[in-house]
């Protein structure tokens, strides 16, 4: 309040420097009132007194001056008063205080108070802290809100001017300011400006014991909210202290956020064992199958003692449900109709280029783009038009009732028979009755792909008993090369973030074995990345370094070991600095492959971390123009990786994001080719399921780019950015390309595979790995992105060429994107809310609306990006604080209907 | 969720209840004796599910229930397993035609395999684009194909029957479709035959007028291809019967004169605004004749008017004209619009004009009917049936391929008043189906393209020498003139049938089925002839 007031005469005497201003302020004078003459005069005469010889008068005049200061009320727009008046005095003052004897201390103490709050309406280099120093010692609140607030601030910069002259400073007389200041604030609704002096002074312990029932949200809110901001390891020591204040307040939901955030596996299990009530229980349970945390309930620290509860917990963390609450939602909104190829690509609605209607003969490309369109479109429903319907496999010989999976050409029946695991996604028991039969083909092909179908079906869903091991495992050793790619694949997608001892013991030894082909083991490292990611487990990430080591620069060469490199990453995923001993390692790596390796496994480990060195650490990687022929040609390999890294890191928070987006802008401009070619994945990446209107107008210019790597990742980027979001004015935007693109095979089948995913399980989906209000990055979900997104950067040999079937480790990161709400006992029970877009309420004054410009609906409803939704009815009290996903309800204890009040 | 192995059951338990899941179903206590190999186990649910032991997988904690022996998978009590498996075998097998890609094709088939099915592009051979457009559009009349495979004479013979010949293997190859090809016979025979289209200009092949070349070929035509009872193909087809009717202010006289010809010209003066007045206009006639009443030469003013309609119609816009002043072939640049449809009733004899009245009324009630049925799938899917039948009868059915499936379309889709039998009647309607454009500012130089309404699924196809392009309709009307833009020069039309009862004699019906297998337009034409003439 003062310090603005203070800036405006400043500026005015600036500018009005040479008119005088002087004058001006003469002028004012006369205008003072009369009242305000009668104050301005009894302080002049403060002042003077001030120099009498005796301690008593000077005692009177500051206590005069003292309570003249306090019981003035500042405005907004005004300096108090009092202040305004004794501000001439100043320097005054100052020499005063230099002069007066050092007894009676009381007198010098208050003389000092007063010089210290007058400071506050000046520019001076901490002279508020200064003079507090000396000051008395009593309650700092009684000088108000305002100072406190200078003072703050003054000492986060005497503390910090202290400590860089010498680390090891004593700051004993700041701390007992701090001690004073936090409570003020703590109690007083200021609990950001508490955690920020905390901060600033290096004491956040002293945060806890001020926390209560009532300040603990705000403060947890703050805490929470800007641990983006702060450097490691600030930022790890916030969360621990919100997740203690939490703990102590027993809000189970918030803790475990909190914890998985840390991703800390004792501290989760640790909230989740404290825990105890039932409901509360399965509403943790539903949070951690959202973020696919894998949790022994059986024993360890997790254990739940009674059977009955742990058998209703296993269901919901094993997301054994999630099909049938999907098929839910779909039902409520009525799009259980399968959707065809046709319908997504609407070809009626592009112009000029007339359909080539029945063509004599099927196109191999086109009928595989078919086949992964409908896989996407179709998703967790169940049914579709082309591979579910058994009519034609069973007719066998007809000529044209050819089983579509036939219609596809060598490796594309891979895709084509694992679209059935996509169509059927989650629903283990209904899925792969449909899928077994394909197991007894001749055809190696579609063995390969119902392998995949397996682990497809089962991804982000476990089944007591573990059809996917047992179905799988025989193959994985098979000697057709296809077969044993599909069932690693099938394998990692299956287990995805559990751990699973078993799975480890079948691939390490493949991803080890030198004999075996380069593609077999990186398949297997890939799929032990999706399964043990964020673990950072050192016996996989071994076995994965020594597949390195011991291959070839050919194998080296080509994108299979990127995949190994990328499992490196996904092990140690947030990992951060538990990944520098390996880093090491890598940086020994053949020179074909290490740089790749370091960068990959860098942003990796702090992905979603904002850390500014390993930032420009990035940066530096992708500005370097470096000159290659044809034999050196990897030496640029590791800028992809660098750029995908920038995004990787930055992902976790808006501005973050917004700012790595201006920084690909330069890299597109005054990149070398293969950085400029990771930049569309990387917008993308920045905005997984997120069709921001700007980043697709980027994305669709660079659609039409001169380099036509360039151009293919960005309708990659297309289809990543509008993922599961049916987006009309991106499915236009699509549409045109493919009209753009019809003469161009892998462009066109790239356009259909984005439509497919614009229209991803019918709009249903997301594949964004942020959840719960984007709080949350599960890593299961972001290693199905980064699997497609690294292949991505070697388009036309992978998702271009025969490995198309990548694309199915989207099928760990797809969710519904829907809020559904259950009873106690898990069934649907749909109550009125509102859906309207989220409101940033960190450190708001007050209590604001979390949401803007909603609607009413009633469960269960879909959410947009940015849409958050609440109650809108006071009858049940949601088990989580964040309406997502499957949230339970319980009665309202004081809930009274509205017609009985009447 | 992990079984470990500290949880096995006790050996002892040699008898278990297991509740055993199979798809979306569920068999409770299922008794497994433990003692005993699984095989038996397995039985015991080929009993329960009909699933043979052999395609049975049963799933326990992660692993498969080998046949042999319980290994790891010991199940305890109460425990559910997975059983999966069909009962009823299911074969997986590829199929026998595994489908060809075209991927699998060489790359010079891939380039056109999306025009294949329209046909071939012609090379141009040093000027020969009118003729390669007059080809193409010719080739647009389904009829003629057919007649010409069935009585072109074999090679050899006089330089006309070289060039019959030459025209239908030209067709035929066009038919194959495919990479474009070079017409060599046919431009030999061409030139053989009228030595006018090998002149040249400084030893190059000079440009030719397109309509030149187009009646000299149906010329040709004409004297060689004639059906069973003798008629030349080319006559029933494109032959405009019609009678020059004059008159004269000065006397009572007047006297008819009548003739056929193969094209309506579209006369361009400075008011026309449309291809019907153009052809109003080219239909006048004033002429000196010598007057017998008045023994001296007077001048008759009157019209032509058409006293039959040919399945086909020629529209020649007389874009080029001779000018005086420089010696030269000019062109008129003028816009003449024209439309989709072409309505000759206007210009049809009184008589033939009463004919058509019947067939138009059915026609336009067809229409109706088809807008009626479209609203109404419009309203239900249930009705989206409808339309497809109504449609047939608006016009592809002149196509001789086509006309017996249009028989049996217009029985599945019969006129509401009668059910009885139907015949296809003229409307004196025309729709477009060929035009072929010049483009350039005088006749002599300039370039010919052929844009063709394909007859199989109404595309509009532009066939550019060698090269072929889809386009729209839009498109097509956008060829009417005013620019520098391709201009229609030939517009070719095709009747618009309408399904009429057949009044009195069902034998005629049967005639009319029976001929619509060969040649059902001409018969139909024949029909429409004997009735202008009696």
């Amino acid at each position: 309040m003062v310090a603005p007031s203070d800036e405006k005469p400043k500026g005015k005497g600036a500018k009005e420097d040479k008119k005088g201003a002087k004058g001006k302020d003469e002028d004012k004078e006369p205008e003072l009132s009369e009242e305000d003459l009668a104050l301005k005069n009894n302080l002049d005469l403060t002042v003077e007194r001030l120099g009498d010889a005796d301690p008593g008068v000077v005692k009177l005049a500051l206590t005069t001056m003292i309570s003249e200061i306090r019981s003035a009320t500042a405005s907004m727009t005004s300096v108090p008063k009092p202040l305004k008046f004794l501000r001439p005095h100043y320097d005054a003052l100052k020499s005063r205080f230099e002069s007066m004897p050092a007894e009676p201390a009381e007198n010098r103490a208050m003389l000092a108070d007063v010089i210290s709050i007058l400071a506050t309406t000046k520019e001076l280099a901490r002279e508020v802290l200064k003079y507090r120093l000396v000051g008395s010692t009593t309650d700092l609140g009684i000088w108000g809100h305002e100072y406190i607030r200078h003072l703050s601030g003054e000492i986060a910069e005497e503390f910090r001017v202290r400590r860089e002259a010498d680390s090891a400073a004593v700051v004993d007389d700041l701390m007992a300011l701090v001690k004073q200041i936090v409570p003020y604030h703590m109690t007083h609704n200021a609990e950001p400006e508490a955690v920020d002096l905390l901060l600033e002074v290096e004491s956040l312990d002293l945060l806890e014991s001020h926390v209560d029932e009532k300040n603990f949200g705000r403060t947890c809110l703050y805490l929470t909210s800007c641990c983006a901001y702060l450097p490691e390891p600030d930022d790890a020591a916030v969360l621990r202290l919100a997740l203690r204040i939490y703990t102590t307040q027993a809000r189970w939901h918030d803790a475990l956020r909190v914890a998985l955030r840390l991703n800390s596996r004792p501290d989760v299990e640790a909230v989740f064992a404290a825990c105890s009530e039932p409901p509360a229980k399965k509403q943790l349970g539903y949070l951690l199958a959202r973020h696919g945390f894998a949790m022994n309930l059986e024993e360890g620290p997790a254990a739940v003692e009674d059977d009955a509860l742990r058998e209703s917990l296993l269901e919901i963390i094993s997301n054994s449900k999630l099909s049938e609450h999907f098929l839910a939602l779909a039902r409520d909104l009525d799009v259980m109709e399968a959707k065809t190829p046709e319908d997504v690509y609407k070809t009626h609605l592009t112009e000029g280029r007339a359909p080539a209607g029945a063509a004599a003969v099927d196109s191999a490309r086109a009928n595989l783009a078919a086949t992964l369109v409908n896989a996407l479109v179709n998703a967790g429903f169940g049914q579709d038009k082309l591979v579910t319907p058994a009519s034609g496999a069973e007719a066998g010989g007809g000529s044209e009732n050819v089983h579509w999976i036939f219609k596809n050409k060598d490796h594309g029946k891979i895709s084509a028979t694992a679209s059935l695991g996509l169509v059927t996604l989650w629903d283990v028991e209904g899925g792969l009755p449909q899928i077994d039969k394909y197991l007894y083909s001749t055809d190696n092909y579609v063995v390969a792909g119902a392998l995949l179908a397996i682990g497809v079906v089962n991804s982000c869903v476990q089944n007591e008993n573990d059809p996917a091991f047992a179905l799988i495992a025989d193959y994985v050793s098979n000697t057709d090369v296809n077969v044993r790619t599909g069932a690693i694949l099938g394998l990692g997608l299956a287990y995805a973030g559990t751990g699973r001892e078993e799975v480890s013991e079948l691939l390490s030894p493949l991803v080890v074995d030198s004999e075996a082909p380069v593609e077999v083991s990186a398949f297997a490292a890939l799929a032990l990345g999706l399964v043990f990611n964020s673990s950072a487990r050192e016996d996989v990430v071994m076995s994965v370094l020594q597949a390195l080591m011991s291959r070839s620069d050919v194998e080296l060469s080509t994108p299979y070991a990127k995949l190994m490199c990328l499992s490196l990453g996904l092990l140690f995923l947030g990992k951060q600095e538990l990944a520098e001993a390996t880093v090491e390692v890598a940086k020994t790596l053949s020179d074909r492959i290490s740089q790749f390796a370091v960068v990959t496994l860098d942003s990796c480990a702090y992905a979603g971390t904002g850390n500014v060195l390993k930032v420009q650490g990035l940066l530096a990687l992708c500005g370097e123009h470096i000159t290659t022929d044809e034999s050196t040609a990897h030496k640029t390999s590791h800028q992809g990786a660098a750029v995908l890294g920038l995004a990787l890191l930055a992902m976790a928070e808006p501005l973050g994001s917004q700012m790595a987006g201006r920084v690909l802008e330069h890299l597109l401009q005054y990149g070398d080719a293969p950085a400029r070619r990771a930049v569309p994945l990387a917008i993308a990446l920045l905005h997984v399921s997120n069709p921001d209107v700007l980043v697709m107008d980027t994305l669709s210019r660079l659609s039409h780019d001169q380099d036509s790597e360039v151009a293919n990742n960005a309708i990659v980027g297309l289809g990543l950015l509008g993922a599961g979001t049916n987006n009309a004015r991106l499915a236009g935007l699509l549409r045109g390309l493919a009209s753009y693109y019809y003469k161009e095979p892998t462009a066109l089948f790239l356009v259909r595979l984005a439509q497919g995913l614009v229209h991803m399980g019918k709009g249903l989906l997301t594949i964004n790995p942020y959840h719960t209000d984007r709080q949350l990055c599960s890593g299961v979900a972001l290693a199905g992105v980064l699997s497609v997104l690294f292949s991505c950067l070697d388009l036309k040999a992978t998702i271009g060429g025969k490995h198309h079937y990548l694309l199915y480790c989207l099928a760990a990161a797809m969710k519904p994107r829907m809020l559904l709400t259950l009873d106690e006992e898990g069934r649907p029970l749909p109550v009125p809310c509102r859906v309207g877009t989220a409101v940033d309420v960190v450190a708001q004054a007050g209590r604001p609306k979390t949401i803007t410009g909603f609607q009413t609906h009633a469960t269960p409803v879909l959410l947009g990006v940015g849409e958050r939704a609440e109650l809108a009815t006071e009858e049940w009290l949601p088990l989580s604080p964040i309406l997502e996903g499957q949230v339970i309800l319980t009665k309202n204890p004081e809930y009274v209907a509205m017609d009985e009040g009447k | 969720m992990t079984q470990t192995a500290g949880k096995r059951p006790a050996e002892d338990m040699a008898q278990v209840k297991l509740n055993v899941k199979w798809g979306k179903e569920t068999y409770n206590d299922v008794e497994a004796n433990m003692s005993q190999s699984p095989l038996v186990f397995k039985s015991q649910l080929f009993a329960l599910t009909g699933v043979p032991p052999d395609r049975q997988k049963v799933m326990i904690k992660g692993a498969l229930l080998k046949d042999d022996e319980w290994g790891k998978a010991v199940p305890k009590d109460g425990m559910t397993i997975m059983l999966m498996g069909s009962a009823e075998a299911v074969s997986v097998e590829a199929p026998k035609n595994i489908p060809k890609f075209v991927e699998d094709l060489p790359e010079s088939e891939q380039e056109h395999l999306e025009t294949k099915r329209f046909g071939a592009g012609l090379h141009n051979l040093g000027n020969t684009c009118y003729m390669n457009s007059t080809v193409q559009c010719m080739f647009a009349v389904q009829p003629l194909r057919e007649a010409l495979y069935a009585k072109a004479p074999g090679s050899g013979g006089d330089p006309t029957g070289r060039l019959v010949a030459a025209t239908a293997e030209l067709f035929k190859d066009l038919e194959t479709g495919g990479a474009p090809f070079p017409p060599y016979a046919f431009l030999m025979a061409l030139r053989a035959k009228f030595p006018q289209f090998a002149q040249q200009v400084s030893g190059v092949y000079a440009q030719q007028d397109a309509e030149e070349c187009w009646t000299n070929v149906m010329y040709a035509l004409r004297e060689k291809v004639k059906d069973d009872a003798g008629t030349a193909v080319v006559d029933k087809l494109f032959g405009i019967p019609t009678r020059l009717t004059l008159k004269t202010d000065e006397s009572a006289e007047e006297f008819t004169e009548d003739g056929m010809s193969y094209t309506l010209k579209v006369n361009i003066e400075d008011k026309t605004a449309h291809v019907s007045e153009g052809v109003a206009v080219g239909l006048r006639e004033e002429r000196e004749r010598n007057s017998a009443e008045l023994g001296r030469t007077v001048l008759f003013r009157g019209a032509t008017t058409l006293t039959g309609l040919p399945p086909y119609l020629t529209l020649q816009m007389m874009r080029f004209f001779f000018r005086r002043d420089n010696g030269q072939k000019a062109k008129i640049l003028k816009k003449i619009p024209f439309s989709l449809e072409f309505d000759a009733f206007e210009f049809c004899s009184e008589a033939l004009k009463k004919e058509l009245e019947a067939p138009r009324a059915a026609y336009k009630e067809a229409q109706d009917r088809e807008i009626e049925a479209r609203k109404l799938a419009k309203k239900g899917p249930g009705a989206a049936a409808a339309p497809a039948p109504a449609a047939a009868s608006s016009g592809a059915d002149v196509d001789m391929k086509d006309a017996g499936g249009a028989g049996e379309a217009s029985t599945s889709a019969p006129a509401p008043s009668s059910s009885g039998p139907t015949k296809k009647a003229m409307t004196g309607k025309y729709e477009l189906v060929g035009v072929v454009t010049h483009k350039g500012r005088t006749a002599d130089s300039g370039h010919y393209v052929a844009w063709v309404k394909q007859p199989t699924d109404g595309t509009w196809v532009c066939f550019d020498d060698e090269k072929l392009t889809v386009r729209s309709q839009e498109e097509v009307l956008a060829l009417s003139g005013g620019g520098d833009w391709h201009m229609a020069y030939l517009l070719l039309y095709r009747a618009v049938m309408a399904d009429v009862p057949v009044e009195g004699a069902a034998g005629a019906a049967q005639e009319g089925k029976g001929v619509a297998e060969g040649a059902a337009a001409p018969a139909a034409m024949e029909a429409e002839g004997g009735g202008a003439s009696a």
